[in-house]
């Protein structure tokens, strides 16, 4: 040992073998390693296992990217397809059939309403059907109006997407033709020539869309007269709104008039659009990155046509972030607070413990909670009666943002409440101490003085709980009820209690299915990135507020 | 404050201030004491319906078949007008025996219900123990470098602060990560490699940091003492450094191995199987051991979780991973915040 590390152990030698100690001084040591001595050699393994480490989490970084980055030229040809294929042209005509459809929806909505109305003040079934007839036969008339488009509709659709069909065997038949030729070069020549017989017996059909889609833009002038007559019809209609009795009825009538007419507008719009339409027009880097950034639609494995947008899911960790944070806040900075300022020394000395000790429960655990006690627990809670007054109860769905968030702000406290908790065990004595001097009783110390003082470590605790709560992944794969769709605030608060989905969750959830190298792993990845970035954005944030504000101790 | 008034006493009735105070820090008593009750809720009902899963009333107390038997499906029948459970391979040879018994009976069948998750303890701790000492053995070697050696230049300060910020990103970007290198770059596809590599450096900055922490907590008069004696700066490290850093370092390991046994997000598609028949010894070559899947807990219960219902029969096996799981994870937690108490009492510079 002692040669080896170039060092004398002074137990191991006996005292008169050791050399004279101005000789052991000046004595040159020599490398037993690669001209290496045992000191310089150690510094070398510390030195490589930290650029190891080094490496590897640079590599993280490169990896996420270099995998996401492929998405951008890969979604652009998927958004190509849908312009060149005229599946664009298609939605745009299947917009305006689909909002006829939600006036008709609406129109049955309040038929619905009025006949459970009628049933209530004891009619009959029959007496009231009776009663709605007039009224049903003006919400037939609405309906019929649209069978024209509807056609039209379906002819494009089968068309478009036999042409789409067709265009994805092609891609196919290239792709596996590319392999063979790639086999080619590593394979024996005899094997070789029959891959190159194989390739060169497929046959790849190459698409001129313009020509394709050519029966498409002759149906538009066709569309444009079945769109004059709907206007004029729907114009009609308006005019022969039936009479009814209930005034509540009367009114969602004149609120029908209203988005009716609105809709007669948007006609002209779309047909507009429709006409102008350009099958060639380009698309961009910047379009491509645009529909993922800024896309209000997640459609995966969809037979018509996949769309990679974010904000769905964005704003699903979004609110079940802040919910979360709703929650955690005031209960972790209370605990920071009580325990530093308040509880007794028996109190703290158990208190933060347990506090930290919560941030090792797994989430898996919690998620398995969520599932087996909390989401019914809130579900029955939403039932009671007396508590109908709450926007958004009943709940519909057991599992939901808010079952998923008040999980998310337990695990958030431990975080929220150690970092709170130091934060204010750094102010210093003495700025407390003057307060009390001074006849403030404790409570007004704490408002005024310690609070104040310690607000940017509270504050970059917050933040770090926010971390903390966005990337989180089981709770809100299990509990968050994995509906994609961007919650609806417009009926109201009531919002919080919908069905999310989550960029955490979409990747765990997702990962696993996915083609390697598709643009959905590609997406995927994408998702990653903008869920890397916000990590980033808050550690930096939080040490930001902390070097900032922080107090100087004179 | 209310001004004093003349008959005011030693003993006065509490001014408004006071009173405000008392609510208000009852408040804070309130809140705090909601958070504890919180957890202790989790902790008992799982604890419960869990313990009656894995403890039973007769010797040997433990449900030993739940710990030492694989995941099988239950079979669920009526048979002469009484229910009887019964798992997969018990089910098969009783179908042998007594195929007319069975004729026209309806046969219910959950997924993992019967049985036990002995695989998913042994897959959870090999990826445990193999990830730990990855990350344990490049961390701490790489933190007495940026300790011990590194000097203060910009490019190390910029290092630091990156490894400060890659410790709080999610754990399923690591997932990604590990994925996209691991699995599928590097083409080790789902293993018990893949695996340990993913949880190895999601740990890595943690154990990075905290070990710096520790290292950089002894008095530089411990160095400066061993240095002025004739000792080379490795002997100094060795003697004088590293002994009295150990008990940091050691208990930011602990911590980070209750982290690794928690986390299930980065094991999902690099590591975890829902369900394998060989146990991970059970391998024709050698090699082929670390590049096996392996069955884990924590992916165990996301699977009984969200992918079989909830009803009388699936109950046991979900509370019964959850107890063996969240308890495991509590005592290697525990562990480490008593280390951590003794150990502040211990050392005091």
């Amino acid at each position: 040992m002692s040669q080896i590390t170039g060092m004398p152990v002074p137990t191991a030698q006996p005292p008169s073998v050791r050399p004279p100690t101005r000789e052991a001084l000046l004595s040159k040591r020599r490398g037993w390693f690669f001209g290496l001595t045992g000191e310089q050699a150690a510094k070398l393994l510390f030195q490589g296992n930290a650029t190891i480490s080094i490496i590897v989490l640079a590599l993280i970084t490169f990896t996420i990217f270099s995998d996401a980055v492929g998405f951008i030229p890969q979604n652009r040809e998927n958004l190509e397809v849908y312009r060149r294929a005229g599946l664009e042209l298609v939605d745009l005509l299947r917009g305006q059939v689909q909002d006829h459809s939600a006036l008709a929806r609406y129109l049955s909505a309040a038929r619905q309403a009025e006949f459970a109305r009628l049933t209530a003040q004891s009619h009959t079934p029959a007496d009231a059907n009776a009663r709605l007839e007039a009224y049903d036969a003006f919400a037939d008339r609405h309906a019929n109006l649209i069978g024209d488009h509807e056609t039209v509709l379906g002819e494009m659709t089968d068309l478009v997407s036999s042409l789409k069909e067709r265009h994805a065997v092609a891609a196919d038949l290239r792709a596996a033709r590319q392999n063979l030729i790639d086999g080619m070069r590593t394979s024996p020549p005899e094997r070789a020539a029959a891959l190159k017989a194989e390739a060169d017996a497929m046959v790849i059909e190459t698409i001129d869309f313009a020509n394709e889609i050519q029966p498409l833009l002759d149906m538009r002038p066709a569309l444009g007269e079945a769109n004059a007559r709907l206007a004029k019809a729907l114009k009609e209609l308006n005019a022969a709104i039936p009479a009814v009795d209930d005034p509540a009825l009367r009114r969602k009538l004149v609120r029908f008039q209203e988005l009716n007419t609105r809709y007669v507008g948007e006609i002209a719009e779309t047909e507009r659009r429709m006409m102008t339409w350009d099958q060639a027009k380009p698309i961009g880097i910047f379009e491509s990155l645009s529909a993922f950034a800024f896309g209000r639609k997640w459609v995966t494995a969809s037979f018509w046509q996949d769309w990679y947008g974010i904000i769905p899911l964005f704003a699903g960790s979004l609110l079940i972030a802040a919910l979360a944070l709703v929650i955690a806040i005031p209960l972790g900075v209370a605990a920071a607070i009580y325990v530093n300022q308040v509880a007794t020394p028996v109190e703290q000395k158990f208190i933060k413990p347990t506090i930290e000790f919560i941030a090792a429960i797994p989430s898996v655990v919690l998620g398995f909670f969520g599932i087996a006690v909390l989401g019914e627990t809130l579900r029955r809670v939403s039932q009671t009666p007396w508590l109908d007054w709450v926007p958004g109860f009943p709940m519909l769905e057991r599992l939901n943002s808010t079952t998923a968030a008040c999980l998310l702000a337990l695990m958030a406290v431990p975080t929220i409440f150690s970092l709170a908790e130091d934060a204010i065990n750094n102010v210093p004595r003495s700025f407390k101490e003057a307060s009390l001097a001074l006849g403030a009783t404790r409570l007004q110390t704490i408002i005024r003085i310690t609070i104040p003082a310690a607000l940017s470590g509270i504050m970059a605790a917050i933040l770090l709980g926010f971390g903390r709560v966005i990337g989180e992944t089981m709770v809100v794969l299990l509990c968050a009820g994995n509906r994609i769709e961007i919650p609806d605030f417009s009926a109201g608060l009531g919002a919080v209690f919908q069905p999310v989905h989550t960029m955490t969750g979409i990747i765990a959830q997702e990962m696993g299915e996915v083609v390697r190298h598709s643009i959905h792993y590609r997406a995927l990845f994408m998702v990653g990135v903008v869920l890397f970035l916000i990590s980033l954005l808050i550690n930096w944030l939080a040490q930001k507020i902390v070097r900032r504000y922080r107090i100087s101790i004179g | 404050m209310s001004a004093p008034t003349q008959d005011a006493k030693i003993f006065a009735k509490p001014t408004a201030a006071k009173r405000a105070e008392k609510g208000v820090f009852w408040l804070l008593r309130l809140g705090t004491y909601f958070v504890l009750a919180c957890a202790v809720f989790i902790f008992l009902d799982i604890g419960i319906k869990g313990g009656a899963v894995i403890f039973q009333t007769k010797a040997p107390f433990i449900n030993l078949p739940f710990l030492t038997q694989a995941p099988e499906t239950l079979n669920v029948f009526e048979l002469n007008g009484k229910k009887t459970t019964m798992g997969d391979r018990e089910f098969r040879a009783f179908k042998e025996q007594h195929a007319d018994q069975l004729k026209g009976v309806n046969i219910e069948t959950y997924v993992y219900s019967a049985g036990g998750i002995f695989p998913n303890i042994v897959g959870t701790i090999l990826l445990v123990v193999g990830s730990i000492v990855i990350a344990l053995v490049l961390g701490v070697l790489s933190a007495i470098y940026l300790s011990e050696y590194a000097t203060d230049s910009p490019f190390v300060r910029f290092l630091r602060l990156s490894i400060v910020n890659l410790a709080g990103v999610p754990s399923i970007v690591y997932g990604l990560f590990g994925f996209g290198m691991f699995v599928i770059a590097l083409d080790m596809g789902v293993s018990l490699l893949a695996g340990w590599l993913t949880l190895a450096f999601m740990v890595l900055p943690i154990i990075i940091t905290a070990s710096e922490e520790a290292l950089k907590a002894v008095p530089k008069g411990y160095r400066e003492g061993s240095l002025a004696l004739g000792a080379t700066k490795l002997q100094s490290i060795l003697t004088n450094v590293l002994p009295y850093a150990l008990p940091g370092i050691l208990t930011s390991s602990v911590l980070s191995i209750a982290r690794v046994a928690g986390e299930t997000a980065p094991i999902m598609f690099t590591a975890a199987f829902v369900v394998r028949d060989e146990l991970p010894w059970q391998v024709e070559k050698a090699t082929d051991f670390l590049f096996q899947g392996v069955m884990a807990l924590p992916y165990h219960i996301y699977v009984v979780a969200s992918k079989i219902p909830q009803n009388e029969y699936t109950h046991g096996v979900q509370y019964g991973t959850a107890f063996v799981f969240l308890f495991t994870v509590a005592a290697i937690a525990m562990t480490s915040i008593v280390l951590r108490v003794r150990l502040r009492k211990k050392y005091k510079w």
